[in-house]
């Protein structure tokens, strides 16, 4: 069953300014099943980022539909969208994103507290998270006493302990050194293969090599699209690899 | 030629660039200079020299501009700090670039000059309109016209650059060293590097708490308005430090407890604001508690100056019982005969009835007055054995004046017709408590007090703020045998003899002045040599005032008291909305990052108001509730202050402190209404900045 149903997905910026229109998604069409981990490869200016915001309702698209569980996002009203995202979506972002204010454990708290929940119930729910994710440790401290790789994994933390259909991370490895990011990397796989859907943008060949599905974008639109099926890590890497210089070629050749 | 230009240019484009930073903190230096020129320039010019307590409130001013420079220094010193976060970025740029920290202290010498120079000019221009506006406001507050100067004040200007110039170097000098202190990469990741949250100084706060209880404890416990008096600026100086003491760590505290409270702190309106609260106290501190210490005097100085001024006719009329008031003291008690009293009374009847006009409503009683310690029914006259007499005795607020009348006078007075025994005597006690059977002065007569309950001698001595006795006597000469010869240190008697006669005429005011002056004439008519002074009737002395007259001196005096309680209460609240705003500005700032991320994790809108609401109103309003607790316990030893002027109405003192909070508060209110306005304008527009 298909989670999240992208289709006919248009986007136009118009300048505040007059000036040229700027075409960001022409015609994105795509779906993703329930536990699926796709990763969104694609340059710079490919549009992957204006598509990444239109599924985290934090952007609306000019034409063309996004259904999450069946449920069009385009309906939502602008005052119940913050809320819905707390409810159904999980972020990981580039730079973290971690509050300084807060302790570590706080910043997971956050999204939950939001919610109205109870410290016990967020204590409870922290606890096998904590562990799978190896933050233990560090749970009392601030983030500046903490290095990028655990903040990345407490941003984590906290997109998955509300338990939502659909994680999205943006680069959640650029930011970081090659140690912490195949760290992060292996933990997207480990809560993947725990049940999550994740949506991962990224131009990073390693960090899409860990996905089972990668879609590649160009000029606002999905390009092409590659499975693992059963190959390794290391097989599918050289696969998306191949691809990437074919599309460059190709691109050129167009 | 062009490298000359260089550094001003490079200078001039960063403020330029920085606009939404440097705008907030130009206005606020200016807003500073202003003030401080207004206080100095009060001062300097606008306290007559003629003004009864010129002295005081010019040493009150003096008071008030230090407090102003010091919030200066430490508020330029809070903004700066939050300019060159910013900063710093910039500099770090340069250098990287292969610009020299010699070069980068260059720039901030322009810059720091042309926010001087942009701030000092306003700032005195400012200053000086304000200050010519608001004495044209003072003629309206006086009766009558006084002589006023309204010119600029040279000096004020000076010791203005001088105050402001030196501040301005410490600021610079400061940003040199931050520069100096820290490398390129620090200094481009200035602003980002997490900042440390602050930990929980408990020694600190409990010591402002204790500074804090320590001087409440002075204000409550103070009994005698002298004492209050010099008390006073000590309780004042703790206060303040007390003030920022707690603030700065007890509020941190404070946050850090309610948050190990799960319950309360893990709810979504508490949550993000308590946790940024707890972050930023440290910094904010001192702000709150600037505003705290501002709002405090703001409320003292316009309820205690409201009060002397519409309190003013009770005060006149306090002290100076009658229209006409005459006492005349003499040497000995011969002076006190009922010929001499008879004498005088007739003569000035007599003056009264050339100027056609006849007493009325006469107040005129003979007494013997001598002031002493009391304690438990015994009175020691000899100030030096006083402390020996005194174990653990609050001795200024047990020192009473006592007045021997003779009965026939007292039973006149109140209307009764008493008689006693030679060695008793009735005593009517005042600003004090009495209780006891007998009286006994040390070295003079034991006297058994004779119970009365009835109608309370006036006594018509105004200027009596100490506690004070009437004791009635048949038989003066017996009752101040022994005391009668006793001499002070300096070898002076301690007795004064003295005969009042004070009454109303139906004459107009000017007319009374003119009789009070040609009874005055009459009276020292025989004093042909000036400095021995000679009076009729064997007297030594004479006071005779009239009421009128004496008014117009109390206009005078409060009517200038609370137009300096006006202008600085004006200027104080500047100070603090200046403060208040600075912090919102500020930090919205800093808060749009956090809260652009909290949007995105899922905060709605209405959380956002929520969590604001919630943290600005505890920001807010802490500052005010200390200021009223404050205020509240100020409120008893400032009453005592007032008995130094003669105001013994707490109805009145109560009226004025409850007006003036009440109005405060109305204007702090909107002054938040406003702030919390444009602070949610800046955290909510960053989502569009950031999406």
């Amino acid at each position: 069953m298909a989670i999240l149903k992208v289709t006919g997905l248009k986007k136009t910026y118009v300048p505040r300014f007059g000036g040229n229109r700027t075409e960001a998604l022409k015609n994105v069409n795509f779906s993703v099943e329930k536990g699926e981990f796709v990763a969104i490869m694609g340059e710079s200016g490919s549009g992957k980022t204006t598509l990444l915001n239109i599924l985290a309702a934090l952007d609306r698209p000019t034409k063309g539909s996004v259904l999450l569980d069946g449920f069009d996002l385009s309906e939502i009203k602008e005052a119940e969208i913050a809320a819905y995202r707390r409810k159904n979506l999980g972020f990981v972002f580039q730079e973290f994103n971690i509050l300084d204010t807060f302790t570590i454990e706080d910043n997971i708290y956050l999204p939950l507290v939001l919610a109205g929940k109870s410290h016990d119930q967020m204590h409870k729910a922290l606890i096998p998270i904590a562990k799978e994710l190896g933050i233990e440790e560090i749970l009392k401290k601030y983030p500046y006493e903490v290095s990028g790789g655990q903040k990345q994994r407490a941003a984590v933390a906290r997109a998955i302990i509300t338990n939502p259909k659909l994680i999205l991370a943006d680069e959640p490895t650029g930011a970081l050194d090659s140690r912490s990011a195949d760290d992060i990397l292996r933990i997207f796989s480990s809560i993947n293969k725990l049940g999550h859907t994740i949506i991962m943008v990224t131009h990073s060949v390693k960090a899409a090599s860990f996905a089972g599905r990668v879609l590649f974008i160009k000029d606002g639109e999905v390009f092409h699209q590659l499975y693992r099926g059963e190959d390794t890590n290391e097989q599918f890497y050289q696969k998306i690899s191949d691809t990437l210089t074919l599309l460059l070629s190709g691109g050129e050749a167009r | 030629m062009k490298a000359l230009l260089f550094y001003p240019k490079l200078a001039l484009d960063g403020v330029r660039k920085n606009k939404r930073m440097y705008l907030p903190y130009i206005l606020t230096c200016t807003g500073m200079v202003m003030m401080f020129y207004i206080i100095m320039y009060i001062g300097i010019c606008s306290v007559p020299d003629s003004m009864m307590g010129a002295e005081s409130v010019r040493s009150m001013l003096a008071l008030g501009s230090a407090v102003i420079a010091v919030f200066a220094c430490i508020f330029l010193f809070y903004t700066n700090s939050f300019l060159m976060r910013r900063r710093k970025k910039e500099f770090g740029l340069y250098n990287i670039l292969g610009m020299g920290k010699r070069s980068i202290a260059r720039i901030l010498c322009f810059e720091t000059l042309i926010v001087a120079l942009i701030s000092l000019s306003m700032g005195l221009i400012l200053g000086i309109s304000f200050s010519k506006l608001a004495e044209l406001g003072f003629v309206n507050i006086m009766n009558e016209d006084v002589s006023f100067d309204l010119s600029v004040s040279l000096p004020a200007i000076l010791r203005t650059l001088e105050v402001f110039g030196v501040i301005f170097l410490l600021l610079l000098l400061n940003s040199i060293r931050q520069v100096r202190f820290a490398s390129a990469m620090q200094l481009l990741h200035g602003e980002n590097t997490g900042e440390k949250p602050p930990r929980a100084n408990w020694l600190l706060g409990i010591l402002g708490a204790l500074i804090l209880g320590g001087a409440y404890y002075i204000a409550v416990t103070i009994k005698d308005p002298i004492t209050a008096l010099a008390w006073f600026f000590v309780a004042v100086l703790m206060v303040i430090a007390g003030t920022y003491l707690l603030m700065i760590s007890g509020s941190v505290l404070f946050c850090r407890l309610l948050q190990k409270k799960k319950g309360y702190y893990y709810k979504p309106s508490h949550f993000v604001s308590l946790s940024s609260m707890a972050f930023r106290m440290k910094r904010n501190g001192a702000g709150l508690a600037s505003i705290c210490i501002l709002a405090t005097m703001v409320l003292v100085m316009i309820s205690s100056t409201a009060c002397l001024y519409f309190g003013e006719e009770n005060a006149v009329n306090q002290r100076y019982p009658r229209d006409i008031n005459i006492t005349f003291r003499f040497g000995d008690l011969k002076g006190l005969s009922d010929q001499t009293s008879k004498a005088i009374k007739r003569d000035i009847d007599n003056m009264t009835a050339d100027a056609e006009a006849e007493p009325s409503n006469i107040l005129s009683y003979r007494s013997v007055a001598v002031s002493g310690l009391l304690i438990d029914g015994k009175v020691e006259l000899d100030a030096s054995k006083i402390s020996s007499v005194a174990h653990g005795v609050d001795v200024m607020a047990n020192v009473f004046q006592f007045l021997f009348v003779p009965l026939s006078d007292f039973n006149a007075n109140v209307g009764e017709d008493i008689s006693l025994e030679k060695d008793e005597a009735i005593i009517c006690v005042y600003r004090h408590e009495f209780e006891g059977d007998t009286l006994s002065f040390n070295g003079g007569r034991t006297f058994r007090i004779k119970k009365y309950e009835a109608k309370k001698f006036e006594h018509g001595e105004g200027y009596i703020i100490s506690p004070c006795m009437v004791i009635a006597v048949p038989d003066l000469e017996y009752a101040i045998y022994g005391i009668a010869d006793m001499r002070d240190s300096l070898g002076e008697g301690m007795l004064q003899y003295r005969l009042m006669y004070d009454f109303d005429t139906s004459l107009e005011a000017k007319e009374e002045i003119a009789l009070c002056r040609s009874i005055n004439e009459k009276i020292y008519s025989s004093s042909t040599h000036a400095g021995e002074m000679e009076i009729n009737y064997g007297a030594y002395y004479s006071s005779i005032s009239s009421r009128e007259e004496n008014r117009q001196d109390f206009y005078g005096m409060f009517g200038t008291l609370f137009y300096i309680g006006i202008i600085l209460s004006i200027v104080f609240t500047l100070a603090a909305v200046l403060i208040i705003y600075y912090k919102q500005l500020s930090e919205g700032y800093e808060d749009e990052a956090r809260f652009s991320i909290m949007q995105k994790v899922g905060m709605t809108k209405k959380d956002i108001k929520k969590s604001i609401n919630s943290q600005l109103l505890t920001v807010f309003f802490l500052p005010l509730l200390l200021a009223a607790s404050h205020l509240a316990f100020a409120f008893p030893i400032i009453r005592k202050l007032l008995l130094l002027f003669g105001f013994e109405s707490v109805t009145l003192f109560a009226a004025t402190t409850g007006i003036s909070l009440i109005v405060f508060a109305l204007f702090y209110a909107a002054v938040y209404k406003l702030t919390a306005g444009a602070y949610y304008k800046i955290v909510s527009d960053a989502k569009e900045q950031n999406a």
